[in-house]
């Protein structure tokens, strides 16, 4: 059914495709049952694409940044990355969840340099320092380099671990509702940064996130999902010129209509996923 | 957020009542002595004089031993299990499968072991080595296993991403995690290990606490026993803050936490 649509979308030429799902699913086992976190899934993300996933939770929407992040094997179909099938950790991804998961024992610029003491990332440490501190003045960190995680707030710790994703310039960012435990005015303020951040470095965002606004002022295309078991419903482009006023763009006419159509497709299945 | 601070002001005070009560107890105890219980309760002033004659080496000597076994059995115990802690804690089929035995054993009191060991090793310094390096062993173990076991699969997740190798895992998260349980084990085991030593000594020795407390007992010299008794106090006092300043010192970020 949602075939129909979605192969559309899927793989045509698939060189500027970043990211493709192509027939992707997956299912657990939980205490003797089988659960399918996602239906067969067809959807293509384009080189310097910002997609937004939303939909109710337990929809798959996670799943799928999972089988990107290559943390997940799908149980059938494929997911290709530059056109090569993900196997074990996609080491050109960043990957930030709605929990932080700094290293408590780290300080904040520890923590951000992490990835560059990997060995498949060798930094000299000259280069690493001066890389490390250009990241704390762009996220906004400066003064607090040597504060250990519990002495942040939370704002700061996303700030962190944005950095942290960042420093090693991945292509790709993957967002699982990073800031959904942040205040509203907070969230609009990392929102800008991390549009300002993704846009300049060219990056493919993939973002998941269940705030509908969140996904129309930020995303390119809107991939909204049904409720368990997760499949995709519909895909909708956002229309709305960049760069975009994070803090205005709300007001627009456009931004209420957009608003209006997702809410339309999505209320049922949030009203029937909410008390699950 | 935060409670408020305690008022500066009581902190001196409360050290003040303290010393005030320990002084009046030493006065109660002393009374109590002169007043017809001495035979079976001595008196303070008899524990200290005795205390300084014996300050000639004699207690030195075996106060010596008696720490010389505790951390010769300490470092084998520590090191061993971590190491098994970590391996095993890795390795969770192997962990299935030795579980049964392990917890067989450590079912066992362990000091229930020292006629043993005292029958293997002789009367020296060996079996309360030994005892005290298998007490400390489990406890280390247990404890660093139970926390490799519950290291947050996330924060693995997340390093894995970056291209972290298993090694660089382990190193730089499972680790660092590790520790807060096996500082948490090595505070646990200082005291038991004191216990070990001590019943080790009392069982069968020729030197070292346990075996001045058993001389004195046999003598029925109360005066000797409380004063082992009050070197064993204080003894287990410095080990425990001596345990406690290194988990403060290595786990800094914890106790940085506001």
């Amino acid at each position: 059914m949602a075939g129909a649509a979605s192969a559309a979308l899927a793989t045509q030429g698939g060189l500027k495709m970043k990211i493709e799902f192509l027939g992707a699913a997956k299912r657990f086992s939980a205490r003797g049952n089988e659960i399918e976190a996602l239906t067969p899934t067809d959807l293509s993300i384009a080189r310097e694409e910002f997609v937004a996933l939303v939909g109710p939770s337990g929809c798959g929407k996670s799943t799928m940044l999972n089988l990107a992040a290559g943390l997940l094997e799908p149980s059938a179909g494929t997911v290709l990355y530059d056109g090569v099938p993900v196997h074990g950790p996609n080491r050109r991804v960043g990957y930030m969840t709605q929990k932080d998961t700094l290293l408590p024992w780290r300080s904040a610029a520890d923590n951000i340099r992490i990835a560059l003491e990997l060995r498949c990332r060798a930094t000299p440490r000259a280069e690493a320092a001066e890389r490390v501190a250009q990241m704390i003045d762009l996220v906004g960190l400066t003064g607090f380099e040597s504060h250990f995680p519990a002495e942040l707030s939370g704002g700061m710790r996303k700030r962190v671990a944005m950095a942290r994703s960042l420093i090693y310039e991945p292509e790709t960012l993957l967002l699982d509702e990073p800031f959904g435990a942040l205040d509203a005015q907070l969230k609009l303020l990392l929102l800008d940064e991390l549009q300002q951040l993704t846009r300049n470095r060219r990056m493919t965002v993939l973002f998941v996130t269940h705030d509908l606004g969140e996904a129309i002022t930020l995303a390119d295309r809107i991939v909204v999902f049904s409720a368990r078991p997760g499949r995709v419903r519909g895909v909708h482009s956002v229309a709305l010129p960049r760069p975009r006023d994070v803090f205005r763009i709300r007001f627009s006419e456009a931004f209420g209509r957009m608003h209006e159509a997702l809410w339309d497709e999505l209320k049922d299945d949030i009203v029937k996923g909410t008390d699950v | 957020m935060a409670s408020e601070p305690p008022r500066a002001a009581s902190a001196s005070s409360v050290i003040w009542s303290q010393i005030g009560l320990g002084l009046a107890l030493l006065a109660v105890w002393e009374a109590l002595g002169r007043g017809g219980g001495g035979t079976w309760i001595s008196r303070p002033s008899l524990v200290v004089a005795k205390l300084i004659s014996w300050g000639g080496g004699d207690l030195w000597r075996h106060l010596g031993v008696t720490l010389a076994e505790l951390m010769i059995g300490l470092v084998p115990g520590v090191a061993l299990g971590v190491l098994a802690g970590l391996v095993l804690g890795r390795a969770p089929v192997v962990a299935g499968i030795l579980r049964p035995i392990v917890v067989a054993l450590y079912s066992v009191p362990l000091i229930s072991l020292a006629p043993l060991f005292i029958m293997f090793f002789g009367i020296g310094m060996l079996p309360k080595i030994v005892l005290v390096a298998i007490v400390v062993f489990f406890l280390l173990f247990f404890n660093t296993f139970a926390g490799v076991e519950r290291v947050d699969a996330d924060l693995i997740s997340t390093v894995r991403i970056m291209g972290a190798n298993a090694e660089e895992q382990f190193r730089k998260v499972v680790l660092p995690a590790a520790l807060v349980w096996i500082i948490g084990g090595f505070r646990i085991a200082i005291p038991y290990a004191l216990i070990a030593t001590i019943t080790g000594e009392l069982l069968s020795a020729q030197s070292g606490l346990g075996h001045l407390l058993n001389r004195a007992a046999e003598q029925f010299d109360t005066t000797s026993l409380y004063a082992v008794l009050l070197i064993l106090m204080l003894l287990g006092l410095f080990l425990t803050e001596a345990a406690g300043w290194l988990e403060r010192h290595l786990l800094r970020w914890r106790h940085r936490a506001g």
